[in-house]
């Protein structure tokens, strides 16, 4: 028992020594936040949820799952990443999958929590950092030649390069050209399901034919192991298998004893009751107790 | 006194137009029909009795004609079988029958002899071969993707892509599945015949080994992780199927396979036969969009048997006399548990009565089930 738990306790340290070493993946979380697109100069463009034209700065969720920002730290000075606490427990920033969130850059921050207490007219540079304020997310240097009323921003969510773009469009995406679907763009270039059977064809028969592979040479083994264990040692005397006194093979007496039990299950009939020697447990309740049920006799 | 009988008669005919009578139209009538027919083919027949009922009977719940805005039918928000249908749309039921059918289903015949499980891939031509012909007729990518599942024959599989790619078409595809599965006795037989020469039908078989636990454990984890790492998109239905067979094997957690293959899928069986059944309503049903998917599932499984029996036909051509496979197991490459194996032993048995491939089909039968869910998988990498 000793053995098992101290066993049990190494694979534990094992597990906690891989996870400590893969501390730094943060896949699906806030790593996965991005700055998408910026107004610097709003003088007639778009106005935030007071109507005023403010600048705004505008973030998109890379991640496959919902992303909560909140905790999160934005700043326009790298020597004070802590510089505007996004709030927690709002549920307002949580950014779903592909989704976008808007903050007002107005030094403002009595107006809500997405307004924030900087503004970008003298920004050089405008980062985002983890709950912790200690690691960067994500860093936008703005360039000083902005223009009034055009933003700033990725063509399309995926790029890493920044422009001016045409069209402002915070809260949506950047891409303002219709949006098809791979399935739309596979079958563009495969319009007759010929590359589609191919490909498909090709993964099914790897998938099963690795698990032939494996399955083949761990029978194998098994088989191997099976024959090494029914062998006598060198010290016993080898006995010869006892031989049936008719000869025939255990495939016979099992389908003998198949037949056997089909027929006497169908030539029987149905029985619902159950032969047991458990105790039977009737426990005591006045409900039922018959003193309580029968009339009593008058005297 | 004449404005009281004024009254009760305008209220009266104000009920009638709530009745179902008032708001029946001929496709609701049709439905009926068509439900009845699946609840006479389950009870008289004994086709697939566990599948067809539900949704016979969730046919006729679904064409019971109302008037709209009361939160009565399926797809009004609110309403009680819109929060049923909840699980189908999201495609929370298919994983969970499949944990059910992991736990219920033995892979002995598949891992004493595993040149069967290449049979489970390549009856998967048949959701290829309807996706093309699907997408020549005219369907968008991700209709064709849902339609050509139901050549995996495989119904838990084919709601939960149809639920991904196209749910508009869900009802037609789930009943177009299910009514084809039923019909797999009718439909292979013909096929395998025409495919097969005599000799090769009389093949018999080596008999299969014994399985050691050990086998069965290091193939429900193996399977699963070798599956999902090559396809991920498959692994709400893989990972299920597979956790749904250890907890079965690894003899340990008896109690909990007994559910999963038990009260679980029973109750799962019953919500998503009756949902789907209920989801088709005659006014979102019955469109010629309905009718082409029921005439490219019938090709699906014909493409399907096909493929796995010539599959077999073609092995054979590499392998030793004494070796060889009985080319009437080819049609259980569809995932058909257990009725398509069912047919390769009656088939086997017109030609030779004391030749039996149900073991050696049920290889082949439950390899379909995991190529069907990897073929799903690659359909939703590419299309979704």
């Amino acid at each position: 028992m000793q053995k098992r738990i101290k066993h049990f306790l190494h694979g534990i340290a094992v597990l906690l020594l891989i996870v400590s070493g893969i501390g730094s993946a943060n896949a699906q979380s806030v790593f996965d936040l991005r700055f998408n697109e910026i107004l610097v100069l709003n003088d007639s463009s778009t106005v935030d949820d007071y109507g005023q034209h403010s600048s705004w700065i505008e973030i998109y969720n890379s991640a496959y799952n919902s992303v909560n920002l909140g905790g999160c730290y934005l700043t326009d000075d790298l020597s004070n990443p802590t510089k505007f606490l996004i709030p927690k427990g709002n549920p307002k920033t949580v950014v779903p999958y592909n989704q976008f969130i808007v903050f007002y850059a107005d030094s403002q921050p009595t107006k809500g929590i997405f307004h924030l207490n900087f503004n970008l007219r003298n920004a050089k540079t405008i980062a985002l950092f983890d709950p912790s304020g200690t690691k960067k997310i994500d860093q936008l240097d703005i360039p000083q030649t902005q223009q009034v009323n055009i933003t700033y921003g990725k063509k399309i969510e995926s790029a890493q390069e920044w422009d001016f773009l045409a069209l402002t469009t915070p809260g949506a995406t950047n891409d303002p050209s219709p949006r098809i679907t791979e399935g739309e763009k596979f079958v563009k270039m495969d319009p007759y399901g010929i590359g589609m059977t191919m490909i498909a064809m090709f993964v099914v028969f790897s998938a099963l034919a690795i698990l032939y592979i494996i399955y083949k040479n761990l029978g194998r083994f098994f088989i191997r192991r099976g024959v090494a264990a029914s062998k006598p040692s060198s010290g016993e005397t080898k006995t010869e298998p006892k031989q049936d006194e008719d000869g025939m093979s255990g495939e016979v007496n099992a389908a003998i004893a198949m037949a056997l039990y089909l027929y006497q299950n169908e030539t029987h009939d149905y029985e619902n009751t159950v032969l047991t020697i458990n105790k039977v447990s009737r426990n005591y309740s006045p409900w039922s107790s018959k003193i309580y049920t029968l009339r009593k006799l008058p005297r | 006194m004449g404005t009281f009988f004024d009254f009760i008669s305008d209220h009266l005919m104000q009920f009638l137009q709530f009745t179902a009578f008032a708001n029946m139209t001929i496709g609701h009538v049709i439905m009926i029909s068509i439900g009845l027919y699946f609840i006479y083919l389950a009870i008289a027949k004994e086709f697939e009795p566990m599948l067809l009922v539900p949704i016979g009977f969730g046919i006729l719940v679904g064409n019971v004609a109302f008037a709209p805005g009361y939160q009565i039918g399926i797809y009004e928000t609110g309403s009680v079988l819109n929060y049923l249908y909840f699980g189908v749309l999201n495609g929370i039921y298919p994983p969970l029958i499949f944990l059910g059918i992991g736990a219920m289903t033995d892979f002995s015949a598949l891992i004493s002899n595993p040149k069967l499980i290449l049979i489970g891939a390549a009856a998967q031509l048949g959701i290829f071969g309807a996706y093309s012909i699907a997408l020549a007729l005219g369907y968008s990518s991700a209709e064709a993707g849902a339609i050509g599942i139901i050549g995996g024959a495989d119904g838990p599989t084919a709601i939960f892509l149809a639920s991904k790619l196209a749910p508009e078409l869900l009802g037609a595809i789930a009943i177009s599945a299910y009514s084809y599965m039923a019909l797999v006795p009718v439909i292979q037989p013909p096929v395998m015949r025409l495919l097969t020469t005599h000799k090769e039908r009389l093949i018999r078989m080596k008999p299969p080994r014994v399985v050691s636990r050990i086998e069965k454990v290091i193939f429900a984890i193996a399977g699963m992780l070798l599956t999902t790492f090559i396809v991920p998109s498959g692994m709400p239905l893989l990972g299920m199927l597979f956790f749904g067979n250890l907890l079965r094997e690894s003899g340990v957690t008896k109690r909990l396979a007994d559910t999963a293959k038990g009260p679980m899928i029973d109750v799962v069986t019953i919500l998503i036969g009756l949902t789907v059944g209920a989801s088709t309503q005659a006014t979102t049903f019955l469109t010629l969009k309905s009718v082409g998917i029921f005439a490219l599932g019938a090709a699906s499984f014909v493409i399907a048997t096909f493929g796995g029996v010539m599959f077999v036909k073609i092995i054979n051509l590499f392998l030793k006399e004494g070796n060889k496979m009985n080319p009437l197991i080819g049609n259980a490459g569809v995932s058909a548990v257990p009725d398509s194996a069912r047919v390769s032993q009656v088939v086997g048995l017109e030609y030779d009565k004391t030749n039996h491939l149900l073991m050696h089909a049920m290889g082949p039968n439950v390899a379909g089930v995991i190529g069907s869910a990897v073929a799903a998988g690659v359909l939703l990498s590419f299309l979704a």
